[in-house]
């Protein structure tokens, strides 16, 4: 019961982050609440597979950023939106921005140390950081994209219409 | 759409319309769709290259035979996905019904008149994101304060600077500084129980995710060198954040995060 109320948590300050994030790239406003919602439900359940399994933070990325494409076939149905405009926003708060910029302080770092003893430990960090980050970002693009491949002829028509699905 | 304008009128608004959605964010796939639907409708082929800076296109009358090449140069703007949104379905709408160019254009140049969202606004939810953000990363509620306020102050310069135009490597570096800066205030006088959480997520605004994703989205897509032209840029970005945290943190001796 208290892991479904700490998914609920997580899903609730994700959503905010999310709108809050996406509205510096001034979305239009049906979108803004879209991707607040999907935020939600693909953080929460990251949170989930994250608690709950085996799975590591980039896979567990995957599969909730999968999870956001499928979902973002319905949302654009209904606010009449190209898929990216409110799938990105969504993303938002799952980028490793602090994985990002701890591979490069760790660096820093590096050319600063003089003790030969945490050399090798601060290496580890900015590879591990880096290798991350770019991971989980391949992770979130490819997940949220792989819907579109399967359902290829759908994604492109979302803004159009008039005549909803006939060439 | 009706054929009465000339190749010429085709090939500039066809520049225009891309080198907007290019500044408003959208991928790369994205904008070679729109340009070549709306060139298709009025009887054009259009073949274009992109990359960071210049787009060029070469569009060909069908009939005729006639071509011109043209290229333009890309305008910083910032990012803007309504601006995306009504683009494409601007493209949607002259691909279905016969809308004379003239029309087309004035319909553009209403889009891009669209007011932004009021700065304020704007400025107040990025604060409250990030406040939410350092609670994603298990945060107690006086770190959260902490970001709020490290976040509005430094927001709102990053604002006040992008007005000025300046450069922008700068602005991250001390906006990145300032919102570390003020949250490092916990650090040092120990506020709350997750101080480094508030440290470390107070610069996480700046995080240019949305470039990020394009790039990867390019590169997966074949656009490989303007997904590299992003990657990299958005990898410049971040590492003027790291700059600008590695200053707060060098100046109070705060060694781990």
């Amino acid at each position: 019961m208290e892991f479904l109320i700490n998914i609920f948590i997580d899903g609730f300050f994700a959503a905010i982050a999310a709108i809050g994030f996406a509205v510096i790239s001034n979305p239009p406003k049906k979108a803004i609440i879209a991707s607040g919602v999907l935020a939600a439900i693909g953080h929460g359940f990251r949170y989930y597979l994250l608690h709950a399994t085996d799975l590591d933070i980039a896979t567990a990325t995957f599969f909730s950023a999968m999870l956001i494409g499928i979902l973002s076939f319905v949302f654009a149905k209904l606010i009449h939106c190209p898929n990216e405009v409110f799938t990105f926003p969504s993303l938002l708060p799952m980028i490793p921005g602090m994985y990002a910029y701890k591979m490069f302080l760790s660096f820093a770092k590096f050319i600063r140390c003089d003790d030969p003893d945490l050399y090798v430990s601060l290496v580890v960090d900015a590879f591990k950081n880096g290798l991350t980050a770019i991971f989980i970002l391949i992770a979130l693009v490819v997940g949220v994209s792989s819907p579109v491949l399967i359902f290829h002829k759908q994604s492109f028509m979302m803004t159009r219409i008039l005549k909803p699905i006939t060439k | 759409m009706e054929r009465k304008e000339s190749i010429h009128e085709m090939s500039d608004f066809l520049l225009d319309y891309a080198i907007s959605l290019m500044g408003a964010g959208s991928h790369t796939a994205r904008i070679v769709r729109n340009v070549v639907r709306i060139a298709e409708a009025g009887g054009y082929e259009a073949h274009l290259t992109i990359f960071q800076k210049n787009i060029s296109m070469m569009i060909k009358e069908k009939s005729t035979g006639e071509t011109l090449t043209g290229i333009r140069r890309i305008k910083p703007m910032a990012l803007n996905f309504n601006i995306i949104s009504e683009l494409s379905a601007l493209s949607w709408e002259a691909y279905d019904q016969p809308i004379s160019l003239s029309v087309i254009r004035s319909k553009y140049d209403e889009i891009m008149s669209i007011p932004r969202l009021s700065r304020w606004v704007v400025l107040f939810l990025v604060a409250c994101a990030n406040a939410s953000f350092c609670k994603l990363f298990g945060g107690d509620w006086i770190a959260m304060l902490l970001v709020f306020i490290g976040t509005l102050v430094a927001f709102f310069a990053r604002q006040e600077m992008m007005k000025y135009h300046f450069n922008h490597f700068i602005v991250f570096i001390s906006a990145a500084f300032i919102s570390s800066i003020i949250t490092a205030a916990g650090v040092i006088w120990s506020l709350g129980d997750t101080p480094q959480i508030a440290l470390a997520t107070s610069v996480l605004f700046l995080i240019p995710g949305v470039p990020l994703i394009n790039s990867i989205m390019d590169i997966l897509e074949g656009f490989v060198l303007a997904g590299m032209s992003r990657l990299i840029n958005a990898t410049i970005l971040i590492i003027c954040i790291s700059i600008g945290l590695f200053f707060t943190m060098s100046i109070l001796g705060i060694n781990k995060l």
